[in-house]
């Protein structure tokens, strides 16, 4: 239902809140948040001072009627000769206490009321909830001018009560939903289980998650309240003897400034109540941002990567010498190659600085191949999957390499300089992709049979609807689904039939390579099985590539033919998968696969790694491995190791590992060299 | 289908909490309305129309259950009492008069401030980054003009400068209310300046809101899938990322609807257009209070059916809310 919708955009905003919670501050230095505050700073200020410095009472009539803006009276005069810029002042006053005033009000009643409803639950959540949303629904200012017109005139009090009695119930609901998501975060639950009271939990731990939310929600509502003022005022609903912006326009009206041309005469309030409630926006779009970091990165390093991707075909030209070693290197099986990734470089440009994601990339794929990519968050697979398929969005943008492609003819194409249209063709049509989520990555709108269709559609237009449909039908049957699932929305689909979707949208124009971003991450164990073998049965079947990304080794050692290790934005390690797990190399492969060999003494386990990836704003000098290996010395500081060529059983590719530990041509240790050169320098150390 | 009947419910419960908050007022507001009323109208009154104002006010003799029910049954007769501003005529009839120029006001301007709103905000959040953000600080004031005062500045460019407009009114006087040609091009002529006004006010809500989810959706998973698939551009912004983003604006459109019905009031006062918004203003300064409940209770009516509309058509797009 509607609402519901809105409620889990808001949920979602609420990891940033939690991370910092005063975060938020910074958000001012942006320089449309900065004059937003200038602007309400400065009316603030006038609010305050505006009756000391104004330069005549605002009520005293003179001769000088209907004076435009002169030297005497800088704003002009009113009919009856009143000073207008006198009465701007003092109306300043009045609108900004009516509008923060009646904020404040409703700005308490509906955190009161949003985190009772969001922490309590139960009934007094339902009740409160739908009294919430009834004074949503219910048109405010009608109601606004029936209560104000029943109050006795007793100026701006009255008007207050009446604009946070209808003001408060937006913010309600937003606060309810965010204390509905907070309340279920460690923290809570921690405070919660030591015995904490319910009010304290309330203000100590929820309460402060909340204050940018709450931020946002009062500006807002002061911005609505001055605006509901100036509306009553103008309709003679308030003490109209009180000079306020609204006032002004009221006798403004009621004096037919219009028709005699008096421009000064309403221009000034109009404009105060537009600028005041632009710079509280500005205010507000600062917060927002906050609160969205979706929305922040959308103006971060922006310009430069979307000029980046207009112009693909700008790039720094690859290490052409680098990629022919590799080609002689490459022995073993010879197959295919279809495609070749050469230097691949991406780059996130962050304001002022950029970080390697994917640092000078070399990859070979063949034709029916495997090819697993490991590692850990961080280690920039994601980012290599999306670059391959050119999915990057700023602010991540391809620097330098090139992604060499060969058609079925022969005939071979760079990815990165292909033209829009173009690049619109090759997609799917040759490269497809499937993400790690099919809940997120299919559209939660169209049935699936619909998402396979429009692929089709986009593809063979010449193809008629009869025959995509026939297609549609032969693809779910090729993943198994039943094929009266064909107009099943996403949502109607169990997590394992979402992803044989998912993969049946890959599959629907029979491209030469998937590229699956860690395909099965989200299910559990017995549908990842089903989802994997579905995938090596249909590869053998139609013969397409596969790189597979993912963090789960054995899973990858299990289905690849050759794997590729990823640390902090570069290959590490490249072999084929038999190779490597009877015998990893680097350092890092040994560490992912559980435990290292002894060197001496007992056999002892090693879960995982020490330490944690490097920051890759700030990579370490040399190896990025080195302050976490235990085989690091001197030079690995100094010195960025290239992957040097390594023996051993190679069926697919020869082995190669990124470690000065095979440094030195040709003499490439097997095994028990390692070892022996591992208690070499274990020795040395000592 | 469970889901709208939910909502029905909601409305229903909606429609007789504004109700009865209609009949609650009068009887819990401080001071004596009904007698000063009746001050002000020196005798003027029939015994009867006295009677009906004590009456609305709780002073009869009525029990407060009779007096409900009472209430209740006059609601479903339409049956609002005599108007003081426009006295002798019943407020059903000025009622009458009154709101079919705002509906088709309203409703044709909150559409097309919805539809330009929204698709501008969407090729605005589809080209992030580009020169288009620049027009966000503009929309942003655009937003922030009281209607009212816009109204002021619109009438005063097109109407007394250039004489473009008509400057007040709904139709010209020489015409006669009808289905006639003559009648319609000239209730459009001058339904132009507000129409502008309301429209363009309430555009930057919509532009800014659909922005920002805009951007929100463009880095879900599906948006980059169909980029992936190849589909064409305009398929990817409409279908896959516009529909998706289009979808919160939707369910916030019963706020939404509210501010702008009660910033298209103000402005029918500026134009003086023979719309409920001008009687409510008519209304207030007369304390005339049987007419200001029976405005109130016909736009909150109003609201919620165009909600319940809204509702529908959400459905219509979601296919989420469909089941369940």
């Amino acid at each position: 239902m509607a609402i519901n919708v809105a409620t889990v955009q808001e949920v979602e905003s609420t990891d940033s809140v939690v991370s910092s919670r005063f975060g938020w501050l910074r958000a001012f230095r942006r320089p449309l948040t900065l004059t937003g505050v200038i602007i309400v700073a400065i009316f603030c200020v006038l609010a305050i001072i505006g009756p000391f410095i104004a330069p005549y009472d605002p009520s005293s009539v003179s001769k000088a009627t209907l004076q435009p803006p002169s030297p005497e009276h800088w704003l002009g005069t009113t009919q009856t000769g009143q000073d207008i810029l006198s009465q701007m002042l003092y109306g300043t006053q009045v609108s900004m206490i009516v509008g923060v005033l009646a904020a404040v009000f409703a700005t308490v009643l509906s955190v009161v009321v949003g985190l009772a409803a969001g922490y309590l639950g139960g009934i007094s959540d339902e009740i409160l909830s739908l009294l919430a949303n009834i004074f949503l629904v219910i048109p405010a200012l009608p109601l606004t001018v029936i209560l104000a017109a029943y109050l006795p005139k007793t100026g701006s009090f009255g008007i207050i009560l009446v604009i946070s009695i209808t003001g408060w119930a937006w913010g309600a609901r937003v606060l309810r939903a965010q204390t509905l998501s907070l309340r279920k975060r460690d923290f809570v639950e921690a405070a919660r289980a030591t015995g904490e009271r319910t009010t304290s939990i309330i203000f100590r731990d929820i309460f402060p998650n909340q204050v940018a939310v709450i931020a946002a929600s009062f500006l807002g509502t002061v911005t609505g309240a001055i605006l509901t003022q100036a509306s009553l005022a103008f309709l003679g609903l308030t003490n109209v003897t009180e000079w306020s912006w609204g006032t002004i326009l009221y006798w403004a009206q009621v004096s037919s400034a219009l028709l005699t041309g008096s421009w000064w005469w309403f221009v000034p309030a109009g404009a105060a109540i537009a600028l005041l409630g632009t710079g509280l926006s500005l205010v507000n779009f600062g917060i927002d941002e906050f609160i969205n970091p979706r929305l922040r990165q959308a103006g971060i390093g922006t310009r430069k990567a979307q000029r980046a991707q207009v112009r693909p075909t700008r790039l720094k030209a690859p290490r052409r010498s680098r990629r022919e070693a590799r080609a002689s290197v490459s022995g073993g099986r010879t197959g295919d190659v279809i495609l070749q990734i050469n230097g691949l470089e991406v780059d996130y440009v962050g304001e002022g600085s950029t970080t390697k994601a994917v640092n000078d990339v070399t990859l070979t794929l063949r034709r029916g191949e495997v090819l697993g990519i490991a590692g850990e968050s961080g280690s920039g697979k994601s980012t290599l999957a999306h670059a391959i398929t050119r999915l990057h969005k700023p602010p991540a943008w391809i620097s330098a390499g090139e992604m060499l492609y060969q058609r079925d003819d022969g005939t071979v194409v760079d990815i990165l300089t292909m033209g829009d249209e173009e690049l619109r063709r090759f997609r799917w049509e040759e490269l497809a992709i499937v993400f790690q989520s099919a809940m997120h990555a299919l559209n939660p709108i169209l049935s699936i049979g619909k998402q396979i269709e429009d692929a089709i559609t986009a593809h063979r237009p010449s193809m008629s609807a009869s025959e995509r449909a026939a297609r549609v039908l032969e693809l779910l049957d090729l993943v198994g689904i039943q094929t009266d699932r064909a107009g099943a929305y996403p949502h109607e689909l169990s997590g394992g039939m979402r992803q044989r979707a998912m993969i049946a949208v890959g599959l629907a124009l029979d491209p030469e390579i998937i590229v699956m971003d860690e395909p099965t991450t989200a299910l559990d164990v017995v549908i990842q099985r089903q989802i994997v073998e579905k995938i090596i049965e249909l590869k053998d079947r139609l013969g397409f590539s596969v790189i597979f990304i993912t963090h789960d080794l054995s899973l990858l050692i299990e289905m690849s033919d050759t794997i590729a290790v990823m640390y902090a934005g570069r290959v590490v390690e490249l072999a084929d998968a038999k190779e490597f797990y009877r015998n990893p190399r680097h350092p890092y492969s040994r560490g992912l696969l559980g435990s290292f060999p002894t060197l001496s003494g007992p056999k002892r386990e090693l879960a995982g790694i020490p330490g944690s990836p490097p920051d890759l704003r700030h990579p370490p000098s040399g190896c990025a491995f080195n302050p976490r290996c235990p085989l690091a010395f001197d030079r690995c500081t100094v010195v960025v190791p290239p992957l040097f060529a390594l023996s051993g059983e190679a069926e697919w590719r020869q082995a190669e590992a990124a470690c000065l530990l095979y440094e030195g041509g040709g003499t490439v240790p097997d095994r028990a060299s390692v070892h022996e050169t591992d208690e070499r320098l274990i020795e040395e150390a000592r | 289908m469970r889901v709208l009947l939910r909502r029905g419910f909601f409305y229903l419960i909606t429609a007789w909490a504004a109700i009865s908050l209609n009949f609650l007022l009068p009887r819990i507001m401080p001071g004596d309305p009904a007698d000063a009323l009746i001050e002000k109208f020196h005798g003027k009154l029939t015994p009867a129309a006295v009677q009906a104002l004590r009456v609305l006010f709780g002073q009869g003799h009525a029990s407060l259950w009779q007096q409900y029910v009472d209430y209740w049954h006059n609601v479903f007769t339409g049956d609002f009492g005599i108007s003081y501003a426009y006295y002798p005529t019943p407020v059903s009839d000025v009622l009458g008069q009154s709101i079919g120029w705002t509906l088709v006001l309203i409703s044709v301007c909150t559409v097309l401030g919805f539809v330009i709103g929204t698709g501008l905000g969407m090729i605005v959040g589809w080209k992030r980054g580009s020169w288009l953000d620049s027009l966000i600080p503009i929309t942003t004031l655009l937003s922030s003009i009281p209607y009212f005062w816009f109204a002021i500045c619109v009438v005063l460019l097109f109407a007394i400068v250039l004489h473009w407009f008509p400057l007040s009114g709904g139709y010209a006087v020489t015409e006669t209310i009808g289905f006639n040609w003559g009648f319609i091009s000239s209730a459009v002529y001058y339904a132009a300046l507000p129409a502008l006004t309301i429209v363009v006010a309430s555009i930057g809500g919509w532009l800014i809101g659909m922005r920002n989810m805009m951007i929100t959706t463009l880095s879900e998973d599906y948006v980059k899938l169909a980029e992936a698939k190849g589909l064409p551009k305009r398929r990817v912004m409409f279908t896959y990322a516009a529909r998706n983003a289009m979808l919160p604006s939707f369910s916030s459109f019963a706020m939404s609807l509210g501010f702008v019905v009660g910033g298209s009031i103000v402005t029918e006062v500026v134009f003086n257009y023979p719309g409920i918004g001008t009687v409510l203003f008519k209304a207030a300064q007369a304390q005339d209070y049987p007419l200001m409940q029976g405005i109130f209770l016909v736009i909150t009516v109003t609201v919620l059916v165009a909600n319940m509309l809204a509702d529908l058509a959400y459905v219509f797009l979601d296919p989420r809310t469909r089941e369940g």
